[in-house]
């Protein structure tokens, strides 16, 4: 079937007219090259008027406008000699401005749409870590100062064995409780490291040397609330401009993905 | 247990973000945005980022706009325009773009025009060409560009007003909806702003306009650009017009008065003539903060001007031998225009001769980035433009597009500074008020806390409440004193290091005053410092050095040669009560290196003796005045 579909003449037919639109379509012109006439019409002569006007701020007089033709004319008949000449060919800015002409297309095809919250709902569900509410702390802490590891957990085997925190702690304008604070807020005051240790620790006692920037601690949770997805309308902003974000990203490497799938690339040294 | 789910989500929400119930128990809002009682918090931002709406940001290279850079300074990971991933190790709290006002737009808009549309301009059209060929011809039209705005030789079409109107209305009608679109009361506040770059003979008189109200209220107000004038009375005058007539509010922050030339803090207005009270009082309503550290150099303070400060050539070198195009040579007698505590004493001066101070300004620090990435992070720093991003392995020995002649080189750049700001909540409002009333610090990029208040009743043991009592007794850092029956001004100090960063050398507290010749003086006061039972103060007030523990090896230093904190109670000891004059603190950390070493240890280069390697990074607070009562 296919096979005989290939031999009907009028399929050679269109598929040379397609060849040759092809050809005027990625050189960038409408005009055969095999065609000697120039026609500068209305709209053209509209349009050398405007841009004249939008440099100089008043219409060209007779003379001037005869001499802009007479450029358009001059440039046309070059710009198609040099096509005949395949003088587009190899050059790096006619290159790099049909690759914007490209994108542009492939940008303008791509619609913007406005999510549904069903879109945006589903979207928190696939990127969970970015929309939950943190765990809630409820903590005390108190500060040891820059001292050694093993000095450390000396202290914090005496305070596990009863002794009073006031004891060892150290001056240092920071809260020594914290209640239903968020794993950001705890990092905000006492820096990532810090925070990042507190997950690991056991409610209910004492527990380090828990290090920071500032030196050591020792810490005592006293209640974790696990974190919770926030619901759509709590981060409704944020899923909005991620999901776009996301979107037009997808849509560009989808455009380029559809074009290089038919290409087959080879890179000296990549596998 | 719905109550308690409501202060689960609240809570988790962020501590200022507060949630409240009315009577009848419905729940109001959990994302409305209460302010507390005082400024409980500090907030980290920067006020002035270029993106690639910035003719010399597009110019040098930069492919980022306006959103990559509110997503960048929220805390998400961006890929530079050069190709490397870009992740700041903390989110920020606030961002201002601040692209240039002249030709906004412009760079993009001629290497993506159609070629047809530039066909009869020979001069964009050679641009648009040299653009699209190569990133050498995109440097070379940015020299031209920069070159043409400070000869006054743009092409009319980059000039014309009416066809810049238009297009910047499209432009800033889209920029408003992207930084609407990312602004989070309570989580993350994006401002409205532009960059006025006045630039008289290349001697920088460049501002940065920032907006208090939303792109809806500020209705069809365009930025005002240094074409129309570069006399910064116009823009005040453009000030003025804008609040007359939305009712909304405006600040302008001057930067780089270290390449001013002297004419940033200069006792004449720019025609020449002296300063006169109107001036006086616009200019002190209009700016009232100044940003005094980030990429091009710190001016705070330089050598020449204070040779008793061993720590004020931070951020000098390179920046102090010529002007911001490198066009005019600076003699160190045009410093005394060009750096913040001179200014400050002038300040003084003009307010006997005067009876009000046009200088009585606060203190930040931003970046000044033309990548669209807000870093000042020496271990994760991105450059000045695109062309000297972090993959770019040559960045910190080669010579840059300004100045080289003179020695400026690309380790001169400092990764530099943040804005900090004290405010009631994370909004537009409480950030811009706060910033009205100068309760603001500049840091060179570390995030230390400095709390700073004075009055006339505090006693040692205010110390233990430090904040509360200081809010009581006295003023946060950006107040006025006077009165005191002529009693010495007390102070409570305190300074908490960056968890992330390195403890702290030394307060100290930097006073000016004008004595009794009507001449401004200057005295730096060590006030508190690590080790004090090691390290003394000597006769002339200066304290034993904090030991050197970088490694430049690794890139590495010793915290435990310095203080995870420092709070102090000091009371000036050599009090006039006759004489005006301000405090304020500059915190130091400890040595740490610099990023050039950091760059060095990845890619294996070998720094030459002069880079740079070791430096004390710093926080400089707004000052308190005290003025004698009448």
């Amino acid at each position: 079937m296919l096979r005989q579909f290939l031999r009907e003449p009028l399929i050679h037919f269109l598929g040379g007219a397609l060849l040759i639109f092809a050809f005027f379509w990625a050189t960038g012109t409408d005009r055969d090259p095999a065609d000697y006439a120039i026609t500068i019409n209305e709209t053209d002569i509209d349009r050398l008027v405007a841009d004249w006007e939008r440099n100089f701020r008043r219409a060209p007089t007779r003379e001037e406008l005869d001499g802009l033709i007479d450029q358009e004319i001059a440039e046309e008949i070059y710009y198609r000699e040099a096509l005949r000449l395949g003088l587009d060919k190899n050059d790096p800015v006619i290159r790099r401005r049909l690759f914007k002409k490209m994108q542009f297309i492939e940008s303008e095809n791509s619609q913007e749409i406005a999510p549904t919250d069903a879109m945006l709902e589903q979207w928190m569900a696939r990127h969970p870590a970015n929309y939950s509410l943190a765990p809630l702390y409820d903590l005390e802490q108190i500060y040891l100062g820059q001292i050694s590891a093993t000095t450390a957990t000396d202290m914090v085997e005496q305070l596990q064995r009863g002794t009073s925190p006031a004891k060892f702690a150290k001056p240092l304008s920071l809260p020594a409780t914290l209640h239903d604070a968020t794993s950001e807020e705890i990092s905000r005051q006492f820096g990532d490291r810090f925070a990042g240790q507190l997950a690991a620790l056991e409610p209910g006692l004492w527990s380090g040397p828990v290090l920071s920037g500032f030196g050591v601690h020792a810490v005592k949770v006293t209640a974790k609330q696990p974190g919770e997805l926030a619901t759509l309308d709590e981060v409704r902003q944020r899923v909005v401009n991620d999901w776009s974000a996301a979107r037009r990203a997808e849509q560009k490497e989808k455009a380029l993905s559809r074009y290089r799938a038919q290409y087959e690339i080879t890179v000296a040294g990549r596998p | 247990m719905r109550k308690a789910m409501m202060l689960a989500v609240c809570t988790a929400a962020l501590t200022i973000s507060a949630c409240s119930e009315s009577t009848d128990g419905e729940k109001i809002s959990n994302t409305q945005v209460v302010d507390t009682e005082y400024p409980e918090q500090v907030f980290w931002g920067d006020t002035h980022l270029h993106t690639d709406n910035s003719i010399d940001a597009f110019g040098f290279g930069n492919r980022l706009d306006a959103e990559a850079a509110l997503r960048f300074a929220r805390g998400e990971e961006v890929t530079a325009t050069k190709g490397a991933k870009a992740k700041l190790s903390r989110p920020l709290d606030f961002l201002v773009v601040a692209d240039h006002s002249d030709a906004m737009g412009a760079t993009k808009a001629i290497m993506e025009a159609p070629r047809i549309a530039l066909l009869t301009n020979k001069f964009l059209l050679r641009w648009h060409d040299m653009m699209n060929e190569s990133d050498e011809g995109s440097l070379q039209v940015t020299a031209e560009l920069i070159d043409g705005a400070a000869k006054g030789t743009l092409p009319e079409s980059l000039t014309d007003p009416k066809e810049t109107r238009e297009r910047t209305a499209d432009l800033w009608t889209k920029h408003g909806e992207t930084v609407d679109q990312y602004n989070e009361p309570g989580k993350f506040t994006a401002f409205m702003g532009f960059e006025y770059t006045s630039m008289p003979d290349g001697d920088n008189l460049h501002r940065v306009v920032m907006f208090r109200d939303s792109p809806e209220k500020m209705g069809d107000t365009l930025p005002f650009g240094a074409l129309i004038s570069q006399d910064p009375e116009k823009l005040w005058a453009y000030m003025d017009a804008y609040e007359k007539k939305t009712g909304g509010k405006v600040l302008a922050i001057p930067h780089n008065s270290n390449v001013s030339n002297g004419r940033m803090f200069a006792m004449n207005k720019f025609d020449g003539s002296p300063i006169d009270a109107a001036y006086v009082k616009t200019r002190a309503l209009r700016e009232p903060i100044v940003e005094v550290t980030q990429i091009k150099g710190d001016s705070e303070a330089h050598p020449f001007l204070s040779p008793n400060d061993e720590f004020a050539d931070f951020g000098v070198a390179g920046w102090d031998k010529c002007n911001l195009s490198c066009t005019r040579d600076m003699p160190p007698e045009s410093y005394a225009g060009s750096y913040a505590r001179e200014a400050l004493k002038r300040g003084l001066e003009l307010t006997l001769a005067l009876g009000a101070n046009p200088f009585k300004f606060g203190m930040i620090g931003s970046t000044d980035s033309h990548t669209s990435l807000a870093t000042a992070d020496e271990n994760n720093f991105f450059g000045k433009h695109s062309g000297n991003e972090a993959n770019n392995k040559d960045r910190a020995l080669a010579p840059q597009n300004l100045g080289t002649r003179e020695g400026r080189f690309g380790w001169h750049y400092l990764a530099s500074g943040y804005a900090a700001v004290w405010a009631t909540s994370n909004t537009r409002e409480a950030i811009f008020d706060a910033m009205m009333r100068r309760e603001v610090y500049a840091t060179t990029g570390p995030r230390m806390q400095v709390r700073f208040f004075g009055g006339f009743d505090y006693t040692a043991d205010d110390m233990a409440d430090l904040v509360k009592a200081g809010y009581r007794k006295g003023v946060p850092m950006g107040g006025d004193l006077s009165g005191g029956d002529g009693k010495a001004p007390k102070f409570l100090i305190s300074a908490l290091m960056d968890p992330e960063s390195a403890s702290l050398d030394r307060i100290q507290v930097i006073k000016g005053w004008v004595d009794a010749s009507g001449k401004s003086q200057e005295k730096i006061y060590n006030v508190s410092w690590s080790n004090a039972d090691t390290r003394t103060l000597g006769k002339d007030g200066r304290l034993t050095p904090v030991p050197n523990t970088v490694d430049l090896t690794k890139g590495t230093w010793d915290n435990a040669t310095g203080a995870p904190e420092l709070v102090t109670f000091w009371q000036d000891p050599d009090f006039d009560a006759a004489q005006n004059a301000f405090y304020y603190v500059r915190v130091l950390e400890i040595p740490t290196p610099t990023w050039p070493v950091y760059d060095a240890l990845k890619f294996r280069l070998k720094l030459p003796d002069e880079v740079i390697k070791i430096q004390q990074e710093r926080a400089y607070s707004s000052p308190i005045w005290y003025t004698p009562t009448a």
